[in-house]
């Protein structure tokens, strides 16, 4: 990709994966196609994504909203106020309309559906942080 | 924006214009006064000047007077005081000559020094008061005093008579070079005036060129909007700005005026807007959708999957007087200015066409899944069969088409004819479930719901069976397909080398099949059934053989039916039969036999068998008989119920049973032929049906 290339002399990206689907945080992982895009971490859960997030200062969090422990909403709410600058990309097959719309309402900056294209997802990363 | 800089900017230059403008006017005016209050100044000293210059001559032609009265002794009074008078007046104005500006210093020096040159000579005759003449009674003569004043007369009289015309002449000088001031002063005068017409022309003619170019800019502008109006009032799409408080803006796309019935949005919430078309829930969370956009975190690109009104449907005017479901989609976009977000942009599409068509795409598709699935159950089963049932599928249709075709005007006469389609098509059904021919068992199923729908309502035209027919033209093309995918298949198979296929020819074998087909059928039938009720049974068919084969469709109808209301009402689920101490499995037989003259065909279960109580129930709940005609029947008349048009003991419909038909379809086929058949039951033990067929003609059978 372009963007990639252009982007390659700046400071890496930090990324962390928040799912609780192995699969689908793997399949986060592979898809994304930026030179300086480095995954700092993966969370199958809110409360483990909150901690991540304090040691490793991710600059995009791609997170999921129906989890076990610690749902997306609550996750975003916290995150947003640990870290107001990260940005955040919530990756979910929710089909309830409210639910998705108050994610973005407690701080989430984007909105990608599952099931999603490589390209979709790069796109959304390229729309958030470059 | 652009056009309202270049605006500002002629406005400023139009300004600046008319400032220059008075700026010079007011500098013309001033310089113009000035002068012309000199000029007025200038005309009263030349008056004075050339009043001045006649005085030389007067003083000396008084002198002369005097001179003369003197000589002749005559009363000099009133001449010296006209002389005194002339000179005070000469003093006086050449006083005031002397203290205008515009003057020839020179000539005004040489006038001023000569006239001075007089007073030597004047100031002893004017000075004189006493009497000129010594008068004797005879005679008179100058007196002492009169003959001094004489000498000072005749010497101012001489000295006036030499320099009247020097002074005359200087004074005329200082006239002229006033005069050639004035005329000076006159022609800068109408040098300025002419300087300013020609400033005024110059700055009308800018004023007049910013107003063409303002009139040019407005024109533009009044084009500008008037494309802007005749864009909104063309384009397909709904077009309108939402303000931070969910108003709509002033401007607004005339389609709207289709999509919302309204005339007039300036103004209107979205709330107004929407309330009538979509449920409070999904409008809470649209204005909660539009207000992240107010925000800066969200991405408008990122959050286009999750607009509540991404497609809306709505009842809107067709135009031709009736209403028609479309699909809008609303889509928000941030317009921006220097100060963040000004307007959420709403954009409403009509989306139908691409629904319609993602909807026929996604049928095409599930057409496309269930031929796989008919291949696949065509694969499993015998062709003879499916032939089979296609002919009499075949059969149905002409049948149902006929009951569509007679007339019918009363309540009743069209609920006899749901009856008979009901019946028709839950015989298709039955035969194609026992099939396995799920695609067409759907359709058919789906025929059956739109007939119940009917059914249900208290008044009927022609015009409701409209759907069925389509619906039915649809099953029928469904069937045309079966029947192409069916030969094809056998083809096949008949190119196979397999031993079978030089049996018959293809086309022997597909119409016509035997009772070794039938119990082939309702073994996969009964396997079908029990998977899909979760019942266990078995079934086992005896005596089929001996079926003439005139009666095989009339008997397969009659089995099919029967061993579909076993699975769903006869063979009771297995914790219920563990709990009647029953075996586990349930047991359906099917016995065929010659008795007498004719035959006889056996069906029996082992399951819940009848109740009369509960079948004389549904029969009232079905309206088939009332509450006090339920009271007076005896066990085997309320038995005899099953038999009746429209019974049904089930709540809910399913695609085998529930439907009301059923055993009437059995019953009225096996009249047909011109047999009989009656039930018996022990309830919590059995079901049995027990059907007589005459003896068929010689030629049918087998």
């Amino acid at each position: 990709m372009d963007t990639a290339k252009d982007t390659s002399a700046r400071r890496p990206v930090k990324l962390l994966i928040v799912d609780d689907s192995n699969i689908v945080r793997r399949r986060i992982e592979r898809s994304q196609q930026f030179d300086d895009l480095e995954v700092v971490g993966t969370a199958a859960n809110g409360i483990e994504a909150l901690e991540l997030a304090r040691k490793t200062d991710p600059d995009l969090v791609t997170m999921d909203l129906t989890m076990p422990q610690m749902d997306g909403i609550e996750c975003i709410t916290q995150l947003v106020k640990l870290k107001p600058e990260v940005r955040i990309l919530v990756i979910s097959a929710l089909s309830d309309k409210a639910t998705a719309v108050e994610a973005m309402e407690r701080g989430a900056n984007g909105f990608l559906d599952k099931p999603f294209t490589d390209r979709q997802l790069n796109e959304a990363i390229a729309e958030l942080m470059y | 924006m652009l056009l309202s800089g270049v605006d500002r900017n002629r406005r400023l230059l139009t300004a600046a214009a008319g400032f220059l403008l008075a700026a010079v006017m007011g500098l013309v005016l001033i310089i113009g006064f000035r002068l012309a209050t000199q000029i007025r100044g200038n005309v009263g000293t030349l008056q004075r000047a050339s009043e001045l210059e006649t005085y030389p001559s007067v003083v000396s032609q008084q002198l002369t007077a005097l001179r003369e009265r003197l000589d002749t002794l005559e009363y000099t009074g009133h001449v010296h005081a006209e002389l005194a008078a002339s000179v005070h007046g000469f003093d006086r104005d050449f006083a005031a000559l002397e203290r205008e500006h515009d003057l020839d210093p020179s000539a005004m020096h040489a006038a001023t020094a000569l006239w001075h040159s007089y007073t030597p000579v004047l100031t002893p005759v004017l000075a004189y008061h006493g009497e000129p003449y010594s008068d004797t009674a005879t005679n008179s003569s100058l007196s002492r005093s009169g003959r001094v004043f004489y000498a000072h007369v005749r010497r101012a009289e001489l000295f006036a008579q030499a320099n009247a015309a020097a002074l005359h002449r200087q004074l005329a000088a200082v006239s002229a070079s006033l005069q050639a001031r004035t005329a000076a002063a006159a022609s800068r005068l109408r040098w300025l005036l002419s300087g300013g017409v020609l400033a005024v022309l110059l700055l009308g003619l800018a004023a007049a060129y910013l107003q063409l170019a303002r009139a040019r800019g407005e024109r533009a502008a009044r084009e500008a909007q008037e494309q802007t109006r005749d864009i909104l009032a063309t384009v397909r799409e709904g077009f309108f700005l939402l303000d931070a408080d969910y108003r709509i803006g002033a401007v607004w796309s005339k389609a709207l005026t289709h999509m919302f019935g309204r005339e007039n949005f300036a103004g209107l919430s979205f709330e107004e807007l929407l309330r009538d078309r979509v449920s409070p829930e999904t409008l809470a969370t649209a204005t909660k959708f539009i207000k992240l956009l107010w925000g800066e975190r969200a991405h408008e690109n990122l959050m286009k999957s999750i607009n509540p009104l991404g497609q809306l449907e709505v009842s809107m005017d067709n135009g031709r007087g009736g209403k028609e479901t479309r699909y809008l989609q609303f889509d928000f976009h941030r317009v921006t200015g220097p100060k963040g977000v000004k307007h959420v942009l709403c954009a409403v599409g009509d989306i139908t066409s691409s629904v319609l068509l993602s909807r026929e795409l996604h049928e095409a598709q599930e057409n496309a899944h269930s031929q796989l699935d008919m291949m696949v159950s065509m694969l499993h089963s015998d062709p003879l069969q499916i032939g089979t049932f296609l002919d009499s599928a075949a059969a149905g249709l002409k049948h149902i088409n006929a009951i569509l075709k007679e007339p019918a005007r009363s309540h009743g006469e069209f609920s006899k004819k749901l009856a008979g389609l009901a019946r028709e098509l839950h015989a298709m059904k039955g035969e194609a479930s026992a099939l396995n021919l799920m695609s067409i068992a759907q359709r058919v199923h789906h025929l059956e719901d739109m007939v119940a729908e009917l059914k249900g309502r208290s008044e009927l035209t022609g015009n409701d069976f409209l759907p069925i027919v389509l619906k039915l033209d649809e099953l029928l093309a469904h069937l045309r397909g079966v029947r192409e995918m069916t030969l094809r298949l056998t083809a096949l198979r008949d190119n196979s080398p397999s031993p079978e296929a030089t049996l018959s020819t293809p086309a022997l074998r597909i119409g016509s099949s035997g009772p070794e087909e039938l119990a082939a059928t309702l073994q996969s039938l009964a396997r079908k059934l029990a998977q899909d009720h979760g019942k266990d049974f078995s079934l086992t068919v005896n005596g089929l053989a001996d079926c003439p084969r005139s009666y095989l469709p009339t008997v397969k109808d009659c089995l099919i039916q029967m061993l579909r209301n076993s699975a769903v009402h006869g063979i009771e689920p297995d914790e219920v039969r563990r709990a009647g101490a029953k075996s586990a499995g349930g047991q359906v037989r099917v016995d065929f036999r010659r008795a007498g003259s004719g035959y006889e065909l056996l069906f029996e279960d082992d399951g819940a068998g009848l109740s009369p109580e509960t079948l004389k129930e549904a029969a009232v709940r079905k309206n088939i008989i009332t509450a006090e005609q339920a009271a007076q029947l005896d066990n085997r008349a309320a038995l005899a119920l099953i038999f009746k048009p429209g019974f049904s003991t089930r709540a809910e419909v399913s695609m085998d049973a529930g439907r009301g038909t059923g055993m009437d379809v059995v019953a009225k086929a096996v009249y047909g032929l011109g047999g009989k058949i009656g039930v018996s039951t022990n309830p919590g033990r059995f079901t049995r049906f027990k059907i007589a067929l005459p003896a068929a003609s010689e030629s049918a059978v087998a």
